[in-house]
């Protein structure tokens, strides 16, 4: 498999970041829009649910950002893609009078066949992304260099790409068709789009992961060039001597060291951090194997990941060439 | 009355809900609750809805069908389930039940065809977002409608889409009794009626716009699903009403799974606001894969730095050197072993700092918690089922000092 080196993360014009809850999706997320800030992108990082999470890792204690989206710090906007809002906005730009869309979005049986309709979530989430990559400055040059999304968990997160293609499939002619088109050339642009699958370096994350790519090449068609690995623990021992806690384990149990905890605790915490990282060294090597794809691995901060400065210590390693993980 | 433990929802409820986050291994704590309450005497059948097989290879259960599978009898005696106990487990094959559904409610075998058949119907019911939850319902309805399954555990879809789950029932009684609904399957029924002329003025200007956006074709297929579907409503709303009155009557039970990353307790938060507006009785809350210590009590505060850690490092060399022998890089070892106690104490506190805020709001309303910690390998057997198990059903607060 001898493919161009992949391009740079920030390169593109829309990352889609997508993985099963837990694996540290919106970890990447914020990560690579501040990696993207701080190389003088124009960079605006957008949530696909419920809830905000991007900006209390950006920008702890700052408000909600909301669909109206703000600025987080310089080159850096943040928003949460509500879908009766892009809606609302998608009704008004192609009515001519707004009356009529504020008062349908009002009506009791629109929302509830709304709220009952499947796909058309995702169908104008994506639509409003596009949108947000079409947007242009007065000058010329588009109002976001690096669009990166906060996709939904992995399962919903498919259905999501997929949705445009099922409409232009489904539906016979009119302007949701016409429109779903211009998604759907969006998303497998394989030079603007691109996705970028987050996991774990445990079985189940990257069978899931490996199932993720496989159904992605067949039916989505979105380009795909590199998988995530997060939260990778790294040796925790010298190399020349691998069995450390083995060794810890064989002193005397009554032995005082000063300051410290027994033998028996020092041994327990260097075998789970031992086991912990052989765990992740062999999912990493499967998920590179399973999926057909160079991983990127991010170490595990200890600490846990609370802020932009612990984002800071990821951005390397994310940018990094992929596939370098050994 | 709110069940004291985990323990005490085996027995005494039919219906036992997991819902929680994606990643925190929902699957496997539902999967071994269902287990320890056949070890408990019980006839289980456990539901998951996750596309990703996770059950059934926690089971071992090569192709988990629609219909629940039970695990053979050996497997389970091995595993100490007296013989009256029993566990099936089943995948939901979300397009099957909805056909199984449409098939059962349909007046006749033509229009049970002509749903299966409309467009629309089909991508209801395939891959699209919503359906899972819909059918995932469905199905628990049906397992409790079974006398031979005592206690049913299901698993719900992940993420913001737990509440889909619980909202399935109420989305679709309210869809289907919706007056747009009604005009569109009824449209001279509602012509008469003066307190109809307002909407329906409104819903005609409603229904050129949506076929102005959608295009002619997308509304024909809805208006012909509905009206086939119109026999059928009635006996859809019934099984909604049931399965909602079943879900959140006495009889059933959440429970909410969460991990302890920083990141997962804040999506558990939110989960848990959620589920409160939507006045869910949540019975505790089991954390899993938290990193205890295995020392007595808490980790310390700090471990030696600066001068006080070389003191302690040389102190640690020595013994070791004096063990291993000469050849031995017994310093590096030495600052190595420091550092790893160092290191897994941080993420002992960092995962205690995480969940202190949700266990606290959990105990305070009267729910219990639970800790399973990070095991050393990944759960994908039966035994290993049982060891989280075990974990789970252990008192709270002597699983917070226990160690692994």
């Amino acid at each position: 498999m001898a493919a161009e080196p992949p391009l740079s993360l920030l390169d593109r014009r829309l990352v889609i970041v997508t993985g099963k809850g837990g694996t540290g999706k919106t970890t990447v997320a914020a990560t690579l829009a501040l990696a993207g800030a701080a190389a003088g992108r124009r960079v605006l990082v957008a949530e696909v649910g419920a809830d905000e999470h991007v900006p209390a890792l950006l920008a702890p204690g700052s408000p909600p950002v909301g669909y109206a989206g703000r600025s987080l710090r310089a080159g850096l906007d943040a928003m949460r893609i509500d879908p009766y809002q892009a809606l609302a906005e998608y009704l008004s730009l192609q009515l001519p009078v707004g009356g009529i869309v504020r008062r349908l979005l009002r009506n009791q049986a629109f929302r509830q066949l709304m709220d009952a309709s499947p796909g058309w979530r995702e169908l104008i989430t994506l639509g409003k992304i596009w949108h947000l990559e079409q947007m242009r400055d007065a000058a010329g040059p588009p109002r976001f260099d690096l669009i990166v999304v906060d996709a939904p968990a992995t399962g919903h997160g498919l259905t999501f790409l997929d949705v445009p293609r099922v409409v232009v499939s489904a539906v016979r002619a009119g302007p949701l068709r016409r429109h779903s088109g211009w998604v759907e050339a969006l998303v497998r642009d394989r030079d603007r789009t691109l996705l970028l699958p987050v996991t774990l370096a445990e079985e189940l994350p990257v069978r899931e992961t490996a199932e993720l790519v496989e159904r992605v090449r067949k039916d989505i068609g979105v380009c795909v060039d590199r998988v995530v690995v997060n939260a990778v623990m790294p040796a925790p021992f010298p190399p020349e001597v691998p069995d450390l806690d083995e060794r810890l384990a064989r002193l005397p149990e009554d032995l005082e060291l000063p300051g410290l905890p027994g033998p028996r605790v020092l041994a327990a915490c260097a075998g789970h951090l031992r086991a912990r990282h052989a765990l992740n060294a062999r999912w990493l090597r499967e998920v590179e194997e399973r999926s057909g794809l160079p991983a990127v691995a991010l170490p595990n901060l200890l600490q846990g990941v609370g802020g932009p400065a612990d984002l800071e210590l990821l951005v390397g390693a994310l940018l990094s060439p992929p596939g370098n993980t050994a | 009355m709110s069940p004291a433990s985990l323990a005490d929802l085996i027995g005494s409820r039919r219906i036992v809900v997991w819902v929680g986050t994606g990643g925190v291994g929902k699957t496997t704590l539902a999967a071994a609750f269902a287990l320890e309450a056949a070890r408990r005497g019980r006839r289980v059948a456990v539901l998951t809805i996750d596309p990703a097989r996770r059950l059934a290879d926690a089971l071992g259960v090569a192709e988990l069908g629609n219909l629940p599978t039970e695990i053979p009898r050996e497997r389970l005696a091995a595993l100490g389930v007296p013989d009256e106990g029993h566990l099936s487990a089943l995948m939901l094959d979300s397009k099957r039940t909805f056909d199984d559904l449409v098939t059962r409610l349909a007046e006749s075998p033509e229009v049970r065809d002509r749903i299966l058949n409309n467009r629309i119907y089909q991508h209801v019911s395939d891959a699209l977002a919503g359906s899972a939850e819909y059918s995932a319902m469905e199905k628990v309805f049906e397992l409790s409608d079974h006398p031979e399954f005592e206690l049913i555990v299901v698993d719900t879809p992940p993420s913001q889409h737990a509440l889909d789950f619980l909202d399935a029932p109420r989305r679709l009684l309210e869809f289907l009794d919706s007056r747009l609904v009604r005009l569109l399957v009824h449209p001279a029924f509602a012509a008469g009626r003066v307190g109809f002329r307002v909407f329906q003025r409104g819903a005609v200007g409603l229904l050129k716009l949506i076929e102005r956006i959608t295009g002619f074709g997308f509304l024909e297929d809805v208006s012909e699903f509905l009206l086939a579907f119109e026999g059928m409503s009635e006996g859809f709303q019934q099984r909604a009403r049931l399965v909602q009155e079943r879900l959140l009557g006495s009889d059933a039970a959440f429970v909410l799974g969460a991990a302890p990353g920083a990141q997962s307790v804040r999506h558990a938060s939110a989960l848990l606001a959620h589920l409160d507006a939507a006045r869910v009785p949540l019975a505790g809350v089991i954390l899993n894969r938290v990193r205890l210590w295995p020392g007595k009590g808490p980790p310390p505060d700090r471990l030696p730095d600066g001068a006080e850690a070389d003191v302690a490092q040389h102190a640690l060399a020595e013994t070791l050197g004096r063990q291993e022998g000469a050849d031995f890089p017994a310093q590096a070892a030495a600052r190595a072993a420091i550092d790893a106690a160092d290191g897994y104490a941080a993420l002992v506190r960092a995962d205690a700092v995480a969940t202190q805020d949700l266990t606290g709001r959990m105990r305070d309303r009267g729910g219990f918690v639970g800790r399973v910690p990070e095991l050393r390998q990944d759960v994908h057997d039966l035994e290993g089922l049982v060891e989280v198990a075990e974990w789970m059903f252990r008192d709270g607060e002597e699983a917070a000092t226990g160690g692994g």
